[in-house]
C-alpha cells in the first residue's frame, strides 16, 4: 500500500501518530485563541486584512531574512541554520506522514532528478542543523550571554530539534546499509558504506527500525509540546510580524476619553487585544530587548521581556479550566464539564503587580530600544503607556512627583509649573527681535512672508540652560535670512510629557489647544522647526489624532538644509577650535523618527571638529534617562541612567558631548557635572584625551550651539535670498 | 461621617499674572484662571480621607463669583460629593464679616460632624474667616491641624495642633471647626473617571436673598469695612552675589557675610 515505505514495519501507524499530534496541536492552539476571542481590547489593534504590500515586506524582511537577528551576527547565523534547516527538512518529514505522496510526485519527472537532489539537499541541511544545535547549546551551557535567563525549556527544544534531525539522518543511513543505498543521501551514504561491512544486517534493520519510529514519535513529541513552550514562536512569529504595528513607532494609541463605560487604558488581561496577547506568545525569551534597556542596565526593577512573558503567563494562567476539545452546553451540562471562555475572574486579573511590579512601570523612558531589539517585532512601549493610562486616568496612583509636572501642564500649560507670562524671556537681550506670529499676521500679508514657525517648546523657554539653545538655534536662523516667527505665549506644551506619563486627559487638553492655535493661524500650509525631539513627535505623529496634520522639521535638519543651500556658511579660520565632539543621539530622533545623519551633517560642517561616536549611536544610542516623562520623576532605583550615558560619553574620550534634544542636554549637563565633581571624568577620560580639550572639563552642548559659534554672522541681503524652505 | 469644607476660587499663583483692577483696586479676578485655594485643597483632601477610613460624605461651601462652579467641579472631582455655593453680585468686594456671616447662614441649613477649613486663602489673605464661622455658630475651634482624630462612637475629635515646639493634642465634641495645615498630606490629584463623575454631581447655587441671615445682618461690598487705599510693586531685590570658590574659601565668605550683617 505505501511502497516509499516498504521497509518500515507498522508504517500507517506513523500517519496516525503524526495527525493525531497535530490535532492536538491544533486545539491547544485553538485554546490560546479562545483567550484571545475573550479580550475585549482598551486600545485599537490591526485591522485584520488590510497595508498587505508593506505587510509582506515586513514578513520577508524580519521572518523570511530575520534582519533583525543579524545584528549580534553569531546568535542571527546560529538561528538561520536551524531555521533554513528546520524548513527544508519539513519536506522529509511531509513526505513520511503524508504516505509517500510528495516523493512518489516528486520523482516522477527528470527521470527521479529531482527527488535525488533534494535527498542530496536534506542531507547537507542535517549536517548544518545538528552543528548549529551543538552552538547553541555552547552559548546556552558554556559561553551563556547575560541576556539567556538559564531555562529547562530551551534545551529540551534544542534537544528535540536535535534528535528529529539526527534520528532522521541515522535512521537513514542504518536504512541505507541494511537495505543498500537510494540515490542522493550522499552523507547518508557514506555513514552507511562502513557499517555495511561490520554490523550485521539484522542488528542494521533493528537500529533503523527504532530510529525511524524515535523520529515519528519526536516529532510528534514536539508538536504536543510546541503549543506550551517559548519555542512556539516558529508558528506565532509570522502572524505577529505580519500585523506588527505600521502606524508611527512614536505615534501612541489614540484614546476616546467620553466612553463612560470604558476601561480607561490598560488594566487587566481582557483590556489587551489580541495583538498584545499574541506578543506574549511570540516572545522567545532570547532577551534582546532586557540588553538594550537602560532601565534594566542600570538595576531597575524594569524588564521588557519579564513583561513580556508575564503577559504570556496571565494568558496561559487564564486558559486554566478550558478543555482541551471544544463542547457544546448539551455535553457541557451532561459531564459538568468547565465553560467554552475563559474565567472572567481571570480575564479580570491585573497586570501591574502580576506580569510587572508596579514600580517597573514607570521606570520605563520610553526610548523605544526594546521595540528596535525585538526579532520578532513584540511592542512593550505602547503596552507599558497604556498601563500607566490606567492607573493615572482611573486610579490616580502614580509618583507623587508627577503631581506638580501634571498641575503645570494644566493650570500653565508647561510641566514646570513656570508662569505662562514669562515663556518668551528667553528672547530678552538677543541682537535681533523674534516676533511672534500673532504680530506677524497682524501684518497685512505678514503670514504669507514667513517661512517657518518656530515651536520653542517648554524647556528651551524656562529652562536656563536650554534657553541657551533656543538663543543659539534663533541666531543661526537669523544669520541665514530665515523669516520665522514663535507662538510666544499662545505656544503650551505640547502634551508629549502628559501623554506619556499616561495622562492623555491633560495630553488632549494641551493637543487640541495646540492644533487649534496652529490651525488658525494656518500653520497647516507652513513649516513648523523644533529643537525639541518630543514636541517634533508629538507634532508630526500624533496631532493627526486631533485634527492636526503639520509638516515639522527638526533643527539639525533644518540647519543642515541651511547649510547645504549655501544660507548659513561657517568661518573657514574659527577661532574657536571645536576640537573633539561626540554626539549623543536622541531616541525620539533615531528611533522614532529615523533622522540621524542630519546632526552629525551639521556637525560635520563645523571646521576643525573631529567626531567621536560612542558603541551606543544612532538607531542603537542609550537613553538619557529623560524620556516618558522621567524628566519630573525621581531616580531612586538602581543606579543613574544619565552616569550611564555619560560615562560612556567619556569613555570616548571626546572634549564636547554634543545633544540634539533639551532633556538630553539637562540630563547629559548633569551628569557631566556630576562627573566632574566626583573625579570620574578625570579617571575616565585618559588624560592624553582630555589634555586635547583644552580646559579638562567636558561640556554639553547643542548642535545650534556649536554651530552658532562658528557662523558667519552677516544675514545675506534680500536680494540674494535663496529659494523659501519647504 | 458627614464633613463640610469651606473652598474658594482664588487666581491661579503660580500664573504670575495676578493683579489688581486699576479703577477700585480689587483683585482682577477675570485676568487669570482660577483655581481651588491651595489650603482649602490640604483641608478637603483630609475630609476625604476621614470619609474613606470612617464612611459618609464630604460637601462642599463656597462664597464666591459667578464662575465659580466651574472651579468648585475641581474639588468636586477630588471625591466631594456635593456643592453649596453663595454667589451674589452685591457680594462683590465683602469684606471678611459679610464672608464669614454669609457663610455662617449657610452652614446653619447643613447638618454635619466636621467643618474643615484652609488656614486662608491666597487672593486676600485675612486668615480668620473660619474662626468668625467657629464664634457665629459656637463651634469648638481647633486650628493648625496636623493630625485629625476623630472618635465616632464618642462624637468626639482629637486634633494635633502645630505649635512653636512642635504639637498639642486638643480635643473638642463634634461637631467642631477645623483649620487644616499642609502637615495633613498632599492633595490628591484626580482621576479620569473623577473628573467625569463630577459633571453629574449635586453643585446647589444660591443668590444672597436664598440664605437665612440672622436678622439685621448687612452683607456685602456696600457695607465693606475695609478697602485697599493704595498698592505698589516691592523694590527689585538687589544683584546677587555668588561665590564660585572652592568648599572651604566659600564657606568662609558665606560665614562672614552672615557674621558682617550680625545674622550669626
Amino acid at each position: 500500500m505505501f511502497p516509499v515505505f516498504a521497509d518500515v514495519p507498522l508504517y500507517p501507524f506513523a500517519i496516525v501518530v503524526f495527525w493525531g499530534a497535530a490535532a492536538i496541536f491544533a486545539l491547544a492552539m485553538s485554546r490560546h485563541l479562545r483567550v484571545f476571542a475573550a479580550a475585549r481590547p482598551a486600545q485599537p489593534q490591526p485591522r485584520p486584512l488590510g497595508q498587505i504590500g508593506p505587510r509582506l515586506v515586513g514578513l520577508v524582511q524580519y521572518a523570511l531574512i530575520q534582519t533583525r537577528m543579524f545584528r549580534d551576527w553569531r546568535a542571527g547565523l546560529m538561528h538561520a541554520g536551524i531555521f533554513w534547516g528546520f524548513v527544508l527538512l519539513t519536506i522529509g518529514t511531509a513526505n513520511i506522514v503524508t504516505g509517500g505522496v510528495i516523493e512518489t510526485i516528486v520523482s516522477a519527472p527528470f527521470d527521479g532528478l529531482l527527488w535525488k537532489g533534494i535527498s542530496a539537499m536534506q542531507n547537507v541541511v542535517a549536517v548544518i542543523v545538528i552543528g548549529s544545535i551543538l552552538w547553541a547549546f555552547e552559548r546556552r551551557l558554556i559561553s551563556r550571554p547575560r541576556r539567556l535567563t538559564f531555562n529547562r525549556d530551551a534545551l529540551l527544544i534544542l534537544g528535540m530539534i536535535g534528535g528529529v534531525v539526527a534520528t532522521e539522518l541515522l535512521a537513514e543511513t542504518f536504512e541505507f546499509a541494511a537495505h543498500g543505498d537510494q540515490p542522493g543521501a550522499f552523507v547518508s551514504a557514506a555513514l552507511a558504506g562502513p557499517l555495511r561491512s561490520t554490523v550485521p544486517v539484522a542488528i542494521l534493520n533493528d537500529l533503523f527500525v527504532v530510529l525511524w519510529w524515535a523520529h515519528i514519535a519526536l516529532v510528534a513529541a514536539f508538536l504536543v509540546y510546541l503549543p506550551f513552550s517559548k519555542h512556539l514562536h516558529i508558528a506565532t512569529s509570522f502572524p505577529n510580524i505580519w500585523y506588527r504595528k505600521l502606524a508611527p513607532r512614536g505615534e501612541l494609541p489614540a484614546m476616546d476619553l467620553e466612553r463612560e463605560d470604558a476601561t480607561f487604558g490598560l488594566k487587566s488581561l481582557q483590556d489587551l487585544g489580541w495583538k498584545d496577547l499574541l506578543d506574549g506568545f511570540t516572545c522567545t525569551e532570547c532577551g534582546r530587548c532586557q540588553d538594550a534597556c537602560p532601565a534594566h542596565a542600570t538595576g531597575k526593577p524594569l524588564n521588557p521581556k519579564a513583561f513580556i512573558m508575564g503577559i504570556r503567563d496571565m494568558s496561559v494562567e487564564a486558559e486554566h479550566g478550558l478543555d482541551l476539545i471544544p463542547n457544546n452546553p448539551i455535553v457541557r451540562e451532561t459531564y459538568a464539564l468547565a465553560g467554552a471562555a475563559p474565567e472572567a475572574s481571570r480575564m479580570a486579573a491585573p497586570i501591574v503587580d502580576d506580569a510587572i511590579p508596579y514600580d517597573a512601570v514607570w521606570d520605563c523612558v520610553t526610548c523605544g530600544a526594546c521595540v528596535e531589539a525585538c526579532p520578532v517585532l513584540i511592542e512593550h512601549v505602547d503596552k507599558i503607556v497604556g498601563l500607566r493610562r490606567n492607573l493615572v486616568l482611573e486610579e490616580s496612583r502614580f509618583p507623587v512627583e508627577l503631581t506638580g509636572a501634571f498641575r503645570g501642564m494644566e493650570g500653565q500649560g508647561n510641566p514646570w509649573g513656570q508662569p505662562a507670562s514669562t515663556r518668551t524671556d528667553w528672547t530678552k537681550g538677543l541682537p535681533f527681535a523674534v516676533p511672534t506670529v500673532a504680530a506677524v499676521a497682524a501684518e497685512p500679508g505678514g503670514l504669507d512672508e514667513l517661512e517657518v514657525l518656530y515651536w520653542v517648546g517648554c524647556a528651551a523657554a524656562f529652562d536656563e540652560r536650554n534657553k541657551r539653545v533656543a538663543r543659539a538655534f534663533a541666531t543661526c536662523l537669523n544669520a541665514a535670512g530665515v523669516r520665522f516667527a514663535i507662538l510666544g505665549q499662545e505656544e503650551s506644551c505640547t502634551g508629549d510629557p502628559a501623554r506619556r506619563m499616561g495622562n492623555d486627559y491633560v495630553f488632549q487638553i494641551l493637543a487640541s489647544g495646540n492644533v487649534e492655535t496652529l490651525n488658525r493661524y494656518g500653520m497647516g500650509r507652513r513649516t513648523i522647526v523644533t529643537a525639541c525631539p518630543h514636541c517634533f513627535n508629538t507634532i508630526a505623529n500624533e496631532y493627526g489624532q486631533l485634527g492636526g496634520a503639520f509638516t515639522v522639521v527638526h533643527h539639525s535638519v533644518y540647519l543642515q538644509r541651511l547649510l547645504d543651500e549655501g544660507r548659513l556658511r561657517v568661518q573657514e579660520e574659527s577661532a574657536a577650535a571645536a576640537g573633539s565632539v561626540t554626539f549623543h543621539d536622541s531616541c525620539y530622533m533615531t528611533r522614532y523618527n529615523g533622522v540621524v545623519a542630519a546632526p552629525r551633517d551639521v556637525l560635520g560642517a563645523v571646521p576643525g571638529l573631529e567626531l567621536r561616536e560612542m558603541e551606543k549611536n544612532g538607531k542603537n544610542t542609550f537613553c538619557c534617562g529623560a524620556g516618558g516623562g522621567r524628566m519630573w520623576m525621581e531616580e531612586t532605583r538602581g543606579t543613574r541612567i544619565n552616569t550611564e550615558r555619560t560615562r560612556q560619553a567619556l569613555d570616548t574620550g571626546a572634549g564636547t558631548v554634543a545633544t540634539s534634544c533639551p532633556f538630553c542636554m539637562t540630563m547629559m549637563k548633569d551628569g557631566l557635572a556630576d562627573a566632574d565633581a566626583s573625579g570620574a571624568m578625570a579617571a575616565s577620560a585618559s588624560g592624553a584625551a582630555l589634555a586635547g580639550a583644552g580646559a579638562g572639563v567636558v561640556n554639553a552642548r547643542d548642535i545650534a550651539e556649536i554651530l552658532a559659534d562658528v557662523i558667519q554672522p552677516d544675514p545675506i541681503p534680500a536680494g540674494r535670498r535663496l529659494p523659501v524652505l519647504q | 461621617m458627614r464633613i463640610v469644607v469651606l473652598v474658594k476660587p482664588v487666581p491661579d499663583t503660580a500664573s504670575g499674572g495676578e493683579r489688581l483692577r486699576p479703577d477700585d483696586l480689587r483683585l482682577d479676578r477675570a485676568a487669570v484662571p482660577a483655581v481651588v485655594n491651595a489650603n482649602d485643597e490640604y483641608a478637603l483632601e483630609a475630609a476625604l480621607k476621614l470619609t474613606e477610613a470612617h464612611g459618609g460624605e464630604v460637601h462642599l461651601v463656597s462664597m464666591a463669583g459667578p464662575t465659580a462652579p466651574e472651579t468648585m467641579r475641581k474639588a468636586l472631582a477630588m471625591g466631594a460629593a456635593s456643592g453649596t455655593l453663595v454667589t451674589d453680585d452685591s457680594l462683590a468686594g465683602s469684606d471678611m464679616v459679610s464672608t464669614t456671616r454669609v457663610l455662617a447662614a449657610v452652614l446653619r441649613g447643613i447638618e454635619y460632624d466636621l467643618l474643615l477649613a484652609g488656614a486662608d486663602t491666597s487672593d486676600g489673605g485675612g486668615g480668620i474667616v473660619p474662626a468668625g464661622i467657629a464664634t457665629l455658630l459656637g463651634l469648638p475651634y481647633l486650628s493648625y491641624a496636623a493630625k485629625i482624630i476623630p472618635d465616632t462612637e464618642a462624637g468626639s475629635v482629637r486634633v494635633h495642633r502645630i505649635s512653636a515646639t512642635g504639637y498639642e493634642v486638643l480635643e473638642s465634641p463634634m461637631p467642631a471647626l477645623i483649620v487644616a495645615t499642609q502637615a495633613l498630606g498632599e492633595p490628591r490629584y484626580p482621576s479620569l473617571k473623577g473628573i467625569m463623575a463630577a459633571r453629574s454631581k449635586t453643585l446647589d447655587t444660591n443668590s444672597l436673598a436664598d440664605v437665612p441671615l440672622e436678622d439685621g445682618a448687612a452683607v456685602g461690598g456696600a457695607v465693606s469695612t475695609t478697602a485697599v487705599l493704595g498698592s505698589e510693586a516691592p523694590p527689585p531685590r538687589a544683584a546677587t552675589r555668588v561665590i564660585r570658590e572652592p568648599a572651604e574659601e566659600a564657606a568662609r565668605q558665606v560665614v562672614e557675610f552672615l557674621a558682617d550683617r550680625r545674622i550669626i
